[in-house]
């Protein structure tokens, strides 16, 4: 079968699954996606920019609070409020990645940590507009969104449409150029591209569709938290993506399926002991399977389709 | 703002340039004029400063004093990607290329960035430049690699494609640091008989840095010697290697 073809078969799945499957397994879907999209935002800078971002919950928690401040505190409806959750998400992407783009490497990973942690710690004490370590409870979408499978169906197409957006941004003339500055930023230089420029686009795009990840989030979850922001929310893309393989686009997606799903098997079985299988988990994959899940199955064959296009 | 420019219609023009790291002065006062069309070959003994050079001429690394004058203009302080946008382009000694793209992507890429098109995120880029991509890979002895990722190719082809990365920018001025570095020697004369037959094709002007005298003086037009960080000799190949002072302190030495 050609990919379209198990795209095709994907989108029927997925377009039928409320017909048969109960409201939990919707939901699990539901936050799979979105999980799914936040991880693949997240690998635009790690598998494709060659950057390791520890604070892509700022931007993920900005959507979050952006969406639930407009619909609990200005009273927008879901349908205006979410646009602004990648907008705002965007914007703090902007401000801070301008001076994190300035480092590389480990130093890259810890300013964006450390203003992760700034947004956490102004969310946790700005009690008045935040509701601080209470959250902002009761944050639902309008009736019509209201059941889990309109949610899902919901949440599906505008994950979707974002996926597609990512992918032909990964394949764009930017994204060539994004992948020649993770291989070579000197070379990069030396064909005529202001590599922190790059560096800095490709860090607001990533932030702003984080942001709406965070946005969907919110209305799924019906609330928000400040330890959307907490730095171990920022290690979750990083581990979803290298579960599923940072080197393929879809690796993230994958990952995020397979997260979700071993998460809900075992924590079922072993509720306390969940952290300690993932760790087990995190170790077996970097180390038996370094592409990832998507090397079990895909990665050879998507391998040598590209290497054949040429 | 600059003096009167007395370079006028020289390519790249130096004027004291110096440059040092700690008690070492790498570059100790050159002045180099390179005019267009130039085939120019600076040689010199290893710690002579030719890389120093380099890395000054295309803004890898500040000068301390003088001038670096590029088409008549003073680009002391750009970064390189000003320059390369200038018209000046460059290979690197230890091979540069983008290792995880293929043959064919790492020059596409050039090319999409020499066209501005490296900040369009709608159209997928695969189709284009292709042709001229091919064209410069054939151009280069690359065309059946293309498809190749570009870390797995030979060092040689890797030089050959980096040649055609830099080419890609449609440059001016071309500098080659070693670019026949760790090639065969049949392999060297190929290659840099090629950098000649372009640079006589496009009017470019290429200047480069070379071990092999054999290919120095089989290629270049005009010859730079650099020795202890300065100017020692220069001149067409036949005047320098008639120089008693180059003979002494370096063409002997290899001899």
């Amino acid at each position: 079968m050609t990919p379209t073809r198990w795209l095709g078969l994907l989108i029927l799945v997925l377009a039928v699954a409320p017909l048969v499957l109960p409201p939990f397994f919707l939901q699990l879907l539901t936050e799979i996606a979105i999980v799914g999209l936040f991880a693949t935002a997240f690998n635009l800078l790690m598998g494709f920019g060659g950057m390791v971002s520890f604070g892509h919950a700022a931007y993920f928690a900005l959507g979050a609070y952006t969406a639930a401040l407009l619909v609990k505190r200005v009273g927008i409806p879901l349908l205006l409020a979410l646009p602004a959750a990648p907008i705002v998400a965007a914007a703090g992407a902007l401000l801070f990645g301008f001076f994190i783009v300035r480092l590389s490497h480990t130093y890259f990973a810890m300013l964006s940590l450390a203003f992760a942690q700034i947004v956490f710690t102004v969310i946790f004490k700005w009690k008045t507009l935040t509701g601080g370590d209470d959250g902002l409870l009761d944050v639902w979408p309008p009736s019509l969104l209201k059941s889990p499978a309109a949610y899902y169906y919901f949440t599906l197409v505008i994950v979707g449409l974002s996926i597609l957006a990512l992918h032909a941004i990964v394949d764009s003339p930017f994204g060539y150029a994004l992948k020649s500055v993770r291989e070579n930023p000197r070379r990069a230089r030396y064909i005529g591209i202001d590599v922190r420029r790059h560096q800095l686009a490709a860090f607001v795009i990533s932030g702003a569709f984080s942001g709406l990840a965070g946005g969907l989030f919110a209305f799924y979850n019906g609330s928000v938290f400040p330890d959307f922001a907490y730095f171990t929310k920022s290690f979750e893309p990083l581990v979803v993506a290298l579960l599923g393989g940072v080197q393929s686009f879809f690796g993230p997606l994958a990952g995020a399926f397979g997260f979700k799903l071993l998460e809900w098997l075992i924590s079922r079985q072993w509720p306390v002991y969940w952290p300690l299988f993932l760790g087990g988990i995190v170790v077996v994959v970097i180390i038996v399977l370094p592409s990832g899940f998507v090397g079990l199955v895909g990665g050879r064959l998507w391998r040598s389709r590209s290497a054949a296009k040429a | 703002m600059a003096e009167p420019i007395s370079g006028q219609g020289l390519v790249l023009q130096t004027r004291d340039l110096r440059k040092h790291f700690g008690g070492v002065q790498a570059v100790n006062g050159v002045d180099l004029a390179v005019p267009p069309g130039d085939l120019r070959a600076i040689i010199g003994p290893n710690g002579a400063g030719k890389t120093t050079l380099f890395n000054l001429i295309t803004g890898d690394i500040a000068h301390d004093t003088g001038q670096i004058f590029f088409g008549g203009e003073e680009i002391s302080g750009l970064p390189p990607h000003r320059l390369c946008r200038k018209g000046m382009g460059r290979t690197f000694q230890i091979t540069s290329i983008f290792r995880r793209l293929t043959a064919l992507e790492n020059v596409q890429t050039a090319f999409l960035s020499h066209h501005r098109r490296h900040f369009n995120i709608v159209v997928p880029a695969r189709r284009l430049y292709r042709d001229d991509a091919l064209a410069l890979l054939e151009r280069v002895g690359l065309r059946d690699q293309a498809a190749k990722p570009s870390g797995i190719l030979a060092h040689g082809d890797q030089r050959r494609l980096e040649l055609a990365i830099a080419l890609a920018s449609a440059p001016k001025l071309l500098l080659l640091d070693e670019p026949t570095a760790g090639m065969a020697p049949r392999e060297r004369h190929e290659i840099m008989a090629l950098v000649a037959r372009i640079a006589a094709d496009t009017g470019l002007t290429v200047v480069f840095t070379e071990h092999d005298m054999d290919v120095v003086f089989a290629v270049a037009r005009r010859i730079t010697v650099l020795h202890q960080g300065a100017v020692l000799a220069e001149g067409a190949p036949a005047e320098v290697r008639a120089n008693g002072d180059v003979q002494r302190v370096y063409l002997g030495a290899t001899h």
